[in-house]
């Protein structure tokens, strides 16, 4: 067994708020031609049909107002350039023009092709760089946050497209549910930033077991005494807002939030496990949810169906849809001393791969999960049976002495 | 090993009036269903349709979330009140031996006392 699996006690997910691959990572690919990020070609048309070069002139905040549309029917033309016949095929061509039809203003549709440059996000970046970046990891839905962020926690989104109200289906289980439940038992806790951020997607959760939650402060003591559950979801903080202790800025990268603060959040669940004695034991992936409308350039691939369908009605756009296609790319990156620096990994994943992945690790088989968990791919090998070298992230035979460090 | 320096954002960056976003306003919804089902006393007076602001979502989410944890805690704290302890016939005799042991050596103390109090009231 590889030590970095033997070794391997811990699971961390931090699952930011909408930005796509090439808007936080696509510099990168100046750096290490293996990352597919931006190219010096990669172009949208605007509305008068003219290109408009992806441009590293992000900025922090203030740049997308208002908010990128990422529902589904406005994602279907991001994805499709706005092509609605039935031959039609995905190009990555519609990112302007669906940016256009909010303000009907030709210079300010422009900047959803903005990404930034490799200095201005040290922290994403340097992670990047140092552990393993997934070239390949997509958003489960090309569609809005809560039916992308119930795969992280299902394996799917019980036929869901939109923000609604989500309500759960049986038989599938939540992840946390079927790490409590196994024999023997494991442990596992959502943190969400603190009771005024609460969490975003499974209110159905925090209503039954609240127990299953705890804050930002608790992640960091829990860290500190070494005791953190077998797998730990982290959420950051949704809003700008007061607390009886001061002020505490949003830090979930949402647009119009500031990015910054984002990059100090990452630093921070970094730092908080590398400064442990659980740090040997615990790989930590930060993932987005979902692009929020922003330009990526890698069409989203198609995939085998889930059980469920959502009607024309649901998705807006006329068509029904079968889940039989990921949505646009988001940055996703594995952390642990054991992943080689400058791992570039070209399999495909998306938020299914989490509970797939989570559950495969510590509960082993498991049934039922939803056809789409069955089918993801899992970013790290179960610790049993024969491990494939060519698959295994974790796979030094040393651990790392020489991982960064953040002043946070 | 590497230190890499972190960037902190303008001051400016914080605006708990910055108005809400679809996702917050997801959000509150939710947590409005949940809040529909607490006990009547755990429900606040906050009106969800006038929620404008991220700092008045905060509030509204705060007091929600705060109410689910501590309705839970109250149901835990009263299952513990409520749940009789059932004895066993073991118990029940052994409790039984318990009181007669109790009564014994009160009465014994009780006699003691007497003896005691009578000498000192004879002292007095």
């Amino acid at each position: 067994m590889p030590p970095g699996l033997d070794k391997l006690q811990h699971i961390v997910v931090l699952m930011m708020e909408n930005r796509s691959f090439d808007h936080m990572l696509g510099s990168l690919k100046a750096v290490n031609p293996k990352i597919d990020g931006v190219t010096p070609d990669l172009s949208n048309p605007d509305s008068s049909g003219n290109p408009v070069k992806a441009q590293p002139l992000a900025e922090f905040q203030a740049q997308l107002q208002p908010d990128p549309d990422h529902h589904f029917p406005a994602v279907d033309l991001q994805i499709f350039g706005g092509d609605t016949s039935a031959s039609r095929k995905p190009n990555m061509q519609g990112f302007v023009k669906s940016y256009f039809n909010q303000q009907r203003d030709l210079q300010h549709s422009q900047k959803i092709m903005y990404y930034f440059a490799q200095k201005d996000l040290p922290v994403l970046t340097t992670l990047a760089l140092e552990f393993a970046v997934f070239n390949r990891w997509f958003a489960s839905i090309p569609g809005p946050t809560i039916c992308n962020r119930a795969f992280a926690h299902y394996g799917t989104s019980f036929g869901r497209v939109d923000m609604n109200l989500l309500y759960i289906n049986e038989p599938f289980k939540s992840i946390y549910n079927r790490l409590i439940d196994a024999t023997p038992k494991h442990t596992s806790k959502l943190y969400y930033y603190d009771t005024a951020s609460s969490t975003m997607e499974i209110t159905n959760l925090l209503q039954h077991q609240p127990e299953l939650f705890g804050t930002y402060q608790q992640f960091l003591d829990d860290c500190n005494k070494g005791n953190l559950p077998d797998y730990s979801f982290v959420e950051p903080n949704y809003s700008d807002h007061d607390t009886d202790s001061g002020e505490e800025t949003a830090n979930d990268q949402h647009p119009d939030h500031n990015v910054q603060h984002g990059e100090i959040f990452i630093a921070s669940i970094y730092q908080a496990i590398k400064n442990s004695k659980l740090w040997p034991n615990t790989a930590l992936l930060i993932v987005y949810d979902e692009h929020g409308g922003i330009y990526d350039h890698v069409v989203p691939p198609a995939c085998s169906p889930d059980q469920f369908t959502a009607s024309a009605n649901d998705t807006g756009t006329g068509m029904p849809f079968a889940f039989d296609r990921l949505g646009v790319r988001v940055p996703a990156i594995l952390v642990s001393p054991w992943v080689q620096k400058g791992t570039v990994v070209d399999r495909v994943f998306d938020h299914a791969s989490i509970p797939a992945t989570v559950t495969k690790f510590f509960v082993g088989e498991y049934s039922p999960r939803s056809p789409r968990e069955t089918n993801a791919d899992v970013f790290i090998e179960p610790n049993s049976g024969t491990i494939d070298p060519a698959r295994n992230l974790l796979s030094l035979d040393t651990m790392r002495a020489d991982c960064p460090d953040f002043d946070v | 090993m590497t230190l890499i320096h972190v960037p902190r954002p303008p001051r400016n960056a914080y605006d708990p009036n910055r108005p809400v976003s679809a996702l917050l306003k997801a959000q509150v919804e939710y947590l409005h269903d949940a809040e529909r089902r607490l006990p009547s006393h755990y429900r606040g007076e906050i009106y969800i349709n006038a929620i404008k602001t991220e700092g008045e979502a905060a509030k509204y989410i705060r007091e929600v979330t705060e109410a689910i944890h501590e309705a839970h805690e109250e149901a835990a704290a009263a299952r513990t009140r409520v749940a009789p302890k059932r004895k066993r016939v073991i118990e029940i005799a052994a409790v039984a031996d318990e009181r007669a042991e109790r009564k014994r050596t009160s009465t014994a103390q009780k006699r003691s006392k007497k003896k005691t109090s009578g000498k000192s009231g004879r002292k007095k």
